[in-house]
């Protein structure tokens, strides 16, 4: 009845357009807008100043720099979330499992801000660490590279995404026949072999994903940076922030248009390879 | 899955796990152990020294007390709008047959717009628009954040509604809507509650798109990030705590809740 589903369908769908659809592509339009210093805001005359003014004073190198921190905080959890991943699946009872998953689930749904500050208090140069290093007389003054530094942005990267990238592999993990690695050993292969013959090949999609998730969100982020980064420090996010308390809006939506361009990109084209929606649930294709 | 990986591969693999669940949670427990301890300056409490004086205190911070309860508002009326909206586009899914990915899609992809765009993007509209900043656009700006988290619990919850059983009812001459109350909603119950909680807490804890979209009442999260840069003070550690092990124990509660409840069926 197709009454019944443009019911259903009509509200969501309106929200996802009036909130998101319609406000990012405002922002692409107001873009290639004036900038109008008798309001401080635009005008509707066509300017690239905005893109312009991301080729000034290295604003583009923060946003390569915030890609590279995205690629390289995407490999890190990736890697640790495989470990993660097969202790949960594989290696637990029912009852550890259930902890473990709890223990998952959790950092979703508590403040990244509040996760990202309690660094502050392990880090810093009388935080838990240097002091430990310290009693153990390991060092003899505390180490000052560890809080404000890019050591400290991606400990915290990893601290808030890790999840990101555990749980698509746990979903494709579920997909795999049980008996295979099983079989594999039978015949004689090692572990590790029978892991990167057998499994991992088989679990692509959920390391892919959970790449691009981890990909996407530190791309976007900005908390991490600002509790935990140097004074130097930037990310995407930050840089927007300063450029708007100037309120230099057709620069804060050029810098925006190129991240939801990257971000989107990536997204559609993972997408495109590999169903990500094929990763929840049996009938969910 | 029964797997032999020797005796040293499982410790090195358990090793590595257990390590990466010390960098996520170490740090925030570590807070909440400084937050029981009666000294100014932060570091773990002796047994002796524990103390719930920097919580008794927190009543009396009325900054924080109206920022709060702010956010609480928010968070309530967020969670309930996005499981709403969740159950319609979940309800969408299963009744599309082509389109349905894309559906999946359009649900899941706002997850993925950075907080700060979002947030400039709508408080941009509003200011020019002449809607002046209040609870409302805040709650404007958190619906797209909560909606996709939401919207997979409750998808997935379905999974529990076999086709069978409403084929039986649709057999029986059981119309679509009795089919859906008497057998849909029941059976996705604990999706609807975890969907409401988890977007509740996404809301009651989400900073970037709050930070452009309070108006005057500022949500506590914006509120505290105030505060932790203008030198932190155990008053900040206790708020935190709080906060923290709060939705730690309603996540941990749910997810246990749910896992049992996957057994018993």
């Amino acid at each position: 009845m197709p009454f019944r589903r443009t019911l259903l369908i009509a509200p969501p769908l309106a929200v996802v357009v009036v909130l998101g659809v319609v406000p990012l592509a405002l922002v692409v339009i107001w873009s290639f807008w004036t900038w109008d210093p008798a309001t401080y805001w635009i005008k509707p005359e066509l300017s690239l100043a905005g893109y312009a003014a991301i080729m000034d004073a290295g604003r583009w190198t923060v946003i390569v720099s915030t890609l590279a921190k995205s690629f390289g905080a995407a490999i890190l959890c990736s890697l640790l979330a495989y470990p993660l991943a097969y202790a949960v699946h594989v290696m637990s009872g029912p009852r550890v499992q259930m902890l473990l998953l709890a223990l998952m689930t959790i950092p979703f749904f508590t403040s990244y801000l509040i996760r990202s500050f309690s660094w502050r208090l392990v880090l810093g140069r009388t935080g838990a660490i240097n002091e430990m290093l310290q009693a153990l007389h390991i060092t003899s003054a505390p180490l000052d590279w560890l809080l404000f530094s890019n050591f400290a942005v991606f400990i915290g990267f990893i601290a808030s995404y890790l999840p990101f990238a555990v749980f698509p592999l746990l979903l494709s993990m579920r997909r795999v026949p049980p008996e295979l690695m099983a079989a594999a050993r039978d015949l004689g292969a090692g572990f590790w072999r029978a892991l990167f013959t057998i499994l991992v090949p088989l679990t692509y999609a959920g390391l892919f994903a959970g790449f691009l998730f981890v990909f996407v969100m530190v791309a976007g982020s900005s908390t991490e940076v600002q509790m935990l980064g140097g004074a130097g420090a930037s990310i995407v996010s930050v840089m927007i922030n300063d450029v708007m308390r100037v309120a230099n809006y057709p620069l804060a939506f050029a810098i925006s248009v190129v991240m939801l361009a990257t971000i989107f990109g990536m997204v559609l084209v993972g997408n495109g390879f590999f169903k990500l929606s094929g990763l929840f649930g049996e009938d969910a294709e | 899955m029964m797997v032999n990986e020797g005796v040293i591969n499982r410790l090195l693999l358990w090793t590595l796990a257990i390590l990466s669940l010390l960098v996520i949670y170490a740090p925030p427990l570590y807070l909440v152990a400084i937050s029981f301890n009666a000294s100014l300056q932060p570091g773990l409490p002796g047994l002796s020294d524990l103390t719930l004086h920097w919580y008794a205190t927190l009543p009396k911070e009325t900054a924080l007390m109206n920022a709060l309860w702010q956010s609480l508002f928010i968070a309530f009326v967020t969670a309930i709008t996005a499981t709403l909206l969740s159950l319609l586009a979940a309800l969408a899914y299963f009744e599309l047959k082509w389109g349905r990915s894309l559906w999946f899609l359009a649900m899941v992809l706002p997850m993925f717009v950075p907080g700060v765009i979002e947030g400039l993007a709508l408080s941009a509209i509003f200011t020019h628009s002449g809607v002046k900043s209040s609870a409302a656009t805040v709650i404007a700006g958190h619906l797209l954040w909560a909606m996709p988290f939401a919207f997979i619990v409750i998808l997935t919850s379905f999974a529990a509604v076999k086709p069978a059983y409403l084929m039986a009812a649709d057999d029986l001459g059981a119309s679509r809507w009795r089919q859906f109350h008497d057998i849909t909603l029941p059976l996705i119950r604990p999706g609807l509650t975890s969907g409401f909680i988890f977007a509740f807490l996404l809301s009651l804890n989400e900073f970037t798109r709050a930070f452009y979209l309070s108006g005057r009442q500022n949500t506590l999260p914006v509120v505290l990030f105030g505060k932790m840069n203008s030198g932190a003070s155990p008053v900040i550690y206790a708020i935190s705590g709080a906060i923290l092990l709060l939705s730690i124990l309603i996540v941990a509660s749910v997810v246990l809740i749910a896992g049992r409840a996957r057994k018993a069926q």
